[in-house]
C-alpha cells in the first residue's frame, strides 16, 4: 500500500526549509548534499526534490549505481523534522516550473534564517551558492516518514509503505 | 589543495546546524542535524552524543559518515567524511563539549532538550569544499590582537600590578570589555580549593575577593580541567555562568561582579609548566565575540601570563625599609572589629569584609598594632606566625595581601595596608580600633 503524506506533512514541506539528501556511495561511504527545492504530487505519493548537479555529485552517482534515498527537512524557526526515506531516486527532466520552486524555497529558506539573526541580507549570498541554472530534479516515492525534531522522540516513524 | 581542518574552524562553533550522514547496515541512509561538531585537533573533531539517535545506531555498526557544515556569513559549505573512532564520557574534551552545548542549546531554544551524554570522537579522512568559487568570510587576526595585548603588557614586578595591566592589556588588543582574573588558592581552607578574583575590568563593582570553587561555573570548569572553555551563546544553564551566584546568608560571600546576560564567555587557565596559577576569564555582550583563533591566543596570553607569576614569586623581598614617618593619630568614633575564629571573618561596624586567610591576616596585625603600636610589616614574619593558618608551600601570600588591600580600599578606608618594598608594607588607621574576637 504506499504511503499518502498528510495535508499538515504537505503544508510543512512547501514551508521554509533547510533540506538535505543522503544517499550512500559505491565504497559505501554516507553522502549528503544540501537541496534547494521540493514539490509534492497532488496525489500526495511521491516528491521531487531539486539539487544543485556541481554540489552533489557524488550523491548523484551513489543513486545512479542504485544507492537508497533520504531527505531531512527541517523549519529553522521551530527545529520541526521530517525524514522520507525512499529505495530509489530517479532523474526527471527539469522544468521551468522547478526552477521556479528553486528561487522560491532558497528565498524563503534565506528569509527565514535572516528572521532568526543568522545573518543580514542572505537572499543574495544564497542565490549565489544555490543557483537554478544548475539543477538535477529526482523523484521519489517514500517508503517512511520519521519524526526528526530534535529530543528524545526522534526517529519516531509517522507513517510507512 | 589539501584543505585543513584549522582552516574551516569557524564553521565548528555551533553558529549553523551541521547534518550527518551515516548508513545502516542494511544500506539505507540516514541524514540528521548535529547541534555540535567540535574541532579536535589537526585530524579529529567530536560530535555531541545527546540521544540514543539512528545517526549512534548506525555508527556504532558501520563507522564511516560524512558531516556537512556551513561557514558563518558566507554560508560555504563544507564536506567533512569521517570515521567514527570512541566515546568519551568524562574529561577535558566532555567538559568543554558539555559547556559549549550549553549556549548553542540556548541560542536555539532548545536548552530543555539538550544534555550530552558523551563525546563522539572521529577521524576526518577528507574535506571538500563545496562552494569554492563563493567568497570566503574574512578571518580576524588573532596573532595580532595578541601582540598589541602583549605591547601594551609590558614589563611588570609587582602582582597587582601584572593582574591590573593584563585586564588593560585585553582592552587594548583585543577589545574585551569585560574581564577577571583570578588566582588559584591551593590552599584547602573551610571552603576547599578555589579561585579568588585579584583584579576585574568593566564592571560598577570590583568583586576583588569574589571566590569560585573548582568545577564551579565557567571559571571552575577552566581550572579543574585546565582546558579553555568557551561559549559563543548566552546559556541559562546556571551551571555555566562564571560562577554560582549564590547568597548563603549563613556564609558571607563577595558577589564576582559579572555581567548577568553574557553572550560570549572565555575562561582561560593560568599555567606554569604543569601548574595551575589563576584563571582569566572575559565575556561580551556580543554574540560569538570570541573566535577559535581568539581562543588560541588567549591560550599564549594565558601561558605569557602564568610565566610572568611564577617569576614573581621567584623574586626576593627587599632587606629594609625607611621607617614609617609618624603618621596622624587616629581620631573619631572607633572602629568596631568584629572577628569570627571558625572562618575566619571579619566584620568592620557590622559590614562584612573578608574571611579566610585574608581576614586572620588582617586580624593579626590590627591586634599587633593595638598591642605595640607597630605599622611595618613583612610577608617573612606573617608566614612564620603560628597564628596564622597559611600552609607550609605556596601559600600564596602576596595574593591574600593584594586582595585584602584592595578590598580594604573599597570597603573600609579608615584601615589601609600600603606597600612599602617588595614583601613589606605599612598599616595605616585613621581611626581607633575596638576590637571583638568572637
Amino acid at each position: 500500500m504506499p504511503l499518502t503524506l498528510t495535508p499538515d506533512q504537505v503544508a510543512f514541506l512547501q514551508g521554509p526549509l533547510s533540506m538535505n539528501v543522503g544517499a550512500v556511495g559505491r565504497d559505501g561511504w554516507p553522502c549528503v548534499t544540501r537541496a534547494q527545492g521540493l514539490a509534492v504530487a497532488r496525489d500526495r505519493r511521491s516528491l521531487t526534490v531539486l539539487l544543485a548537479a556541481a554540489r552533489s555529485r557524488a550523491v548523484l552517482d551513489a543513486l545512479d549505481a542504485g544507492s537508497a534515498f533520504t531527505l531531512v527537512a527541517s523549519r529553522p524557526q521551530t527545529h520541526a523534522t521530517l525524514q522520507l526515506k525512499a529505495a530509489r531516486a530517479e532523474r526527471v527532466p527539469v522544468t521551468a516550473a522547478h526552477r521556479a520552486v528553486s528561487a522560491r524555497c532558497v528565498a524563503a529558506f534565506a528569509l527565514e534564517l535572516e528572521t532568526l539573526g543568522y545573518a543580514r541580507d542572505l537572499q543574495p549570498t544564497l542565490a549565489s551558492i544555490l543557483p537554478t541554472n544548475d539543477l538535477v530534479a529526482l523523484r521519489f516515492v517514500p517508503a517512511v516518514v520519521f519524526d526528526q525534531t530534535p529530543g528524545p522522540r526522534a526517529g519516531t516513524v509517522l507513517a510507512r509503505a | 589543495m589539501k584543505l585543513a581542518l584549522e582552516s574551516i574552524r569557524a564553521c565548528l562553533d555551533g553558529a549553523i546546524p551541521a547534518v550527518v550522514a551515516t548508513a545502516a547496515a542494511d544500506g539505507t541512509p540516514n541524514v540528521a542535524y548535529a547541534s555540535q561538531v567540535h574541532y579536535v585537533d589537526s585530524e579529529h573533531v567530536a560530535l555531541s552524543f545527546q540521544f540514543f539517535s539512528k545517526t549512534r545506531e548506525n555508527v556504532l555498526a558501520h563507522p564511516y559518515a560524512e558531516v556537512q557544515v556551513i561557514e558563518p556569513v558566507s554560508f560555504r559549505h563544507f564536506r567533512l567524511r569521517v570515521q567514527y573512532l570512541r566515546t568519551e564520557t568524562e574529561g577535558p574534551l566532555f567538559e568543554y563539549m558539555k559547556a559549549q552545548l550549553a549556549g548553542i542549546a540556548a541560542r536555539s531554544g532548545m536548552d530543555k532538550v539538550f544534555a550530552l551524554k558523551g563525546a563522539d570522537v572521529y577521524r576526518v579522512h577528507a574535506i571538500e569544499c563545496v562552494d569554492a568559487q563563493a567568497p570566503a568570510t574574512p578571518q580576524p587576526d588573532a596573532l595580532l590582537k595578541l601582540r598589541r595585548t602583549l605591547d601594551h603588557l609590558g614589563a611588570c614586578d609587582d602582582l597587582a600590578q601584572l593582574a591590573d595591566r593584563a585586564l588593560a592589556a585585553l582592552a587594548h588588543g583585543f577589545g574585551i570589555r569585560h574581564a577577571l582574573f583570578a588566582m588559584l588558592d591551593a590552599a584547602p581552607g573551610a571552603s576547599g580549593v578555589a579561585l579568588y578574583t585579584l583584579a576585574s575590568l568593566g564592571y560598577p563593582a570590583s568583586g576583588v575577593g569574589a571566590e569560585v570553587a573548582m568545577g564551579e561555573g565557567l571559571i571552575g570548569v577552566a581550572a579543574r580541567e585546565r582546558i579553555p572553555v568557551r561559549i559563543n551563546y548566552h546559556t541559562g544553564d546556571y551551571t555555566y555562568h562564571a560562577a554560582l551566584q549564590v547568597a548563603d546568608p549563613a556564609s558571607p560571600r563577595i558577589p564576582l561582579p559579572v555581567l548577568a546576560h553574557p553572550n560570549s564567555q572565555i575562561a582561560v587557565p593560568l599555567t606554569h609548566g604543569a601548574r595551575l596559577l589563576g584563571v582569566l576569564y572575559a565575556e561580551s555582550e556580543q554574540n560569538a565575540f570570541f573566535s577559535h583563533a581568539d581562543e588560541d591566543a588567549l591560550v599564549v596570553y594565558g601561558r605569557h601570563l602564568g610565566a610572568l607569576l611564577a617569576r614573581l614569586a621567584t623574586l626576593p623581598d627587599d632587606e629594609s625599609v625607611a621607617p614609617a614617618p609618624p603618621g596622624e593619630t587616629p581620631h573619631g568614633t572607633p572602629l568596631v572589629v568584629r572577628y569570627f575564629a571558625h572562618d575566619h571573618s571579619v566584620f568592620v561596624d557590622n559590614d562584612y569584609l573578608i574571611k579566610g586567610v585574608a581576614g586572620s591576616i588582617l586580624w593579626t596585625l590590627l591586634n599587633e598594632h593595638q598591642r605595640s603600636g607597630r605599622r611595618d610589616f613583612c610577608n617573612r614574619e606573617l608566614r612564620r606566625d603560628p597564628r596564622l593558618p597559611l600552609p607550609d608551600f605556596a601559600d600564596n601570600l602576596e595574593t591574600r595581601l593584594i586582595l585584602l588591600a584592595r578590598r580594604l580600599a573599597e570597603r573600609c578606608p579608615d584601615i589601609a595596608l600600603e606597600k612599602t618594598g617588595r614583601g613589606r608594607f605599612r598599616l595605616s588607621l585613621t581611626r581607633p580600633l575596638a576590637l571583638h574576637a568572637a
